[in-house]
């Protein structure tokens, strides 16, 4: 049964590879995606919402699908299955949240990053720390030390110079269709700017919908598809690359 | 009505611009804000003490003040040459103070006092989240 599976991957692999069938290409994405959640699972204790961390996930199946050597005698899930889990990592080392933050304000800030979601649907409206706190069964100062603490963590990894390496590739997640429906990036005229150069097409995408179209951080959420909270930090960490970019000069061609 | 006021002077060094990301977030609970008009607040009071230029003295001042249905802040002294010439700048390199300060807050203005420029921020608070505290119905 196995080797009938890994037979239709590899035939799946190298019409991508070799004829650029990229529906090929998402059929694997799509069968390798109960992996990837597998694995994000295992890290989803840490401080980041499971939704997240299996989209950082993807990225990393997506690289494994894109890089995959269809001669070699490897399985792409035992190809794929460091590359994800490296994804998953590098994500954390990135942000350094481990090792900064305590684990029960880690706990706390995850928790409040559902009660959010939850609370915003439930009243239709973007809830008090009061009602978050009483959701949590937390006094409103723990609710403020647990949203700091996820600020925390956002400076970290902002002094990787952009257009670098792989984690400035453009977000393959882009490339599955899902987020560009509506968004024609090339057309926008706030992408000339040199400063937003910087970002990747995700990022450039928050930045956009939030100061060009004026969508609030819950919209922006539903748009994209990720916790309200992960909005806030890439909305942060993006004007950060951004001012990085200008004060570094990255601008001046 | 006289406005409440919180002071808070702080070294102009990035460790302590996390402590005026807690005095308002402390403000902001306590006047029964929404999240998300927390995050603007912050945003826009980060987004001042951050930004290299702005403010030049060793020691920068936040002032909040909690008046019915809005929330001003005031963050002083800055350089008002570079601050009143960002903000009038045309040209965006990326986003430009004035477009993330307008999406975050009400009102944006340089007003003087107490011998220097201060950068004024308002933001109106009404919708979305609860009553101020003391506010009469």
């Amino acid at each position: 049964m196995r080797e009938a599976g890994a037979r239709t991957d590899r035939d799946l692999l190298r019409r991508y590879h070799e004829r650029g069938d990229l529906e090929a290409r998402e059929r694997l994405i799509e069968q390798y995606l109960p992996l990837v959640r597998s694995l994000a699972r295992r890290y989803a204790n840490r401080g980041e919402q499971l939704e997240d961390l299996v989209q950082v996930g993807c990225i990393g199946l997506i690289k494994a699908i894109d890089r995959f050597d269809v001669d070699r005698g490897v399985e792409l899930t035992t190809y794929a299955t460091p590359n994800v889990i490296g994804e998953i990592k590098r994500h954390f080392r990135d942000k350094g949240w481990s090792v900064r933050v305590p684990r029960g304000l880690q706990e706390l800030n995850v928790r409040l990053s559902q009660l959010l979601e939850q609370l915003t649907i439930q009243l239709e409206r973007s809830p008090t720390i009061a009602e978050l706190a009483k959701a949590a069964g937390v006094d409103e100062e723990d609710v403020l030390e647990a949203l700091e603490s996820g600020q925390a963590y956002t400076t970290v990894s902002l002094s990787a110079p952009a257009g670098q390496g792989e984690d400035s590739d453009l977000d393959p997640l882009e490339s599955l269709g899902e987020l560009e429906h509506e968004y024609e990036v090339s057309e926008d005229r706030a992408i000339l700017a040199p400063g937003l150069r910087a970002l990747d097409e995700r990022e450039r995408r928050i930045i956009h919908l939030r100061f060009w179209e004026g969508l609030t951080q819950s919209q922006i959420a539903q748009q994209v598809g990720i916790s309200q909270m992960h909005v806030s930090r890439l909305i942060r960490r993006s004007l950060e690359k951004v001012r990085e970019e200008i004060a570094t000069g990255g601008n001046v061609s | 009505m006289a406005a409440d006021a919180i002071s808070l002077s702080i070294p102009h060094t990035e460790p302590f611009h996390g402590v005026a990301r807690l005095v308002v977030g402390g403000l902001a609970a306590r006047l029964d804000l929404s999240y998300e008009h927390l995050e603007d607040l912050q945003l826009a009071v980060l987004t001042v003490l951050d930004r290299h230029g702005y403010v030049t003295a060793p020691d920068v001042t936040v002032r909040l003040l909690v008046e019915p249905g809005l929330v001003g802040i005031a963050v002083g002294p800055v350089d008002v040459d570079v601050v009143r010439a960002e903000l009038e700048r045309e040209r965006e390199d990326g986003v430009s103070l004035r477009r993330l300060l307008e999406t975050v807050v009400h009102s944006v203005s340089l007003e003087e006092r107490d011998g220097g420029h201060w950068l004024r921020l308002d933001k109106r608070v009404l919708a979305g989240s609860a009553e101020p505290v003391g506010e009469e119905a």
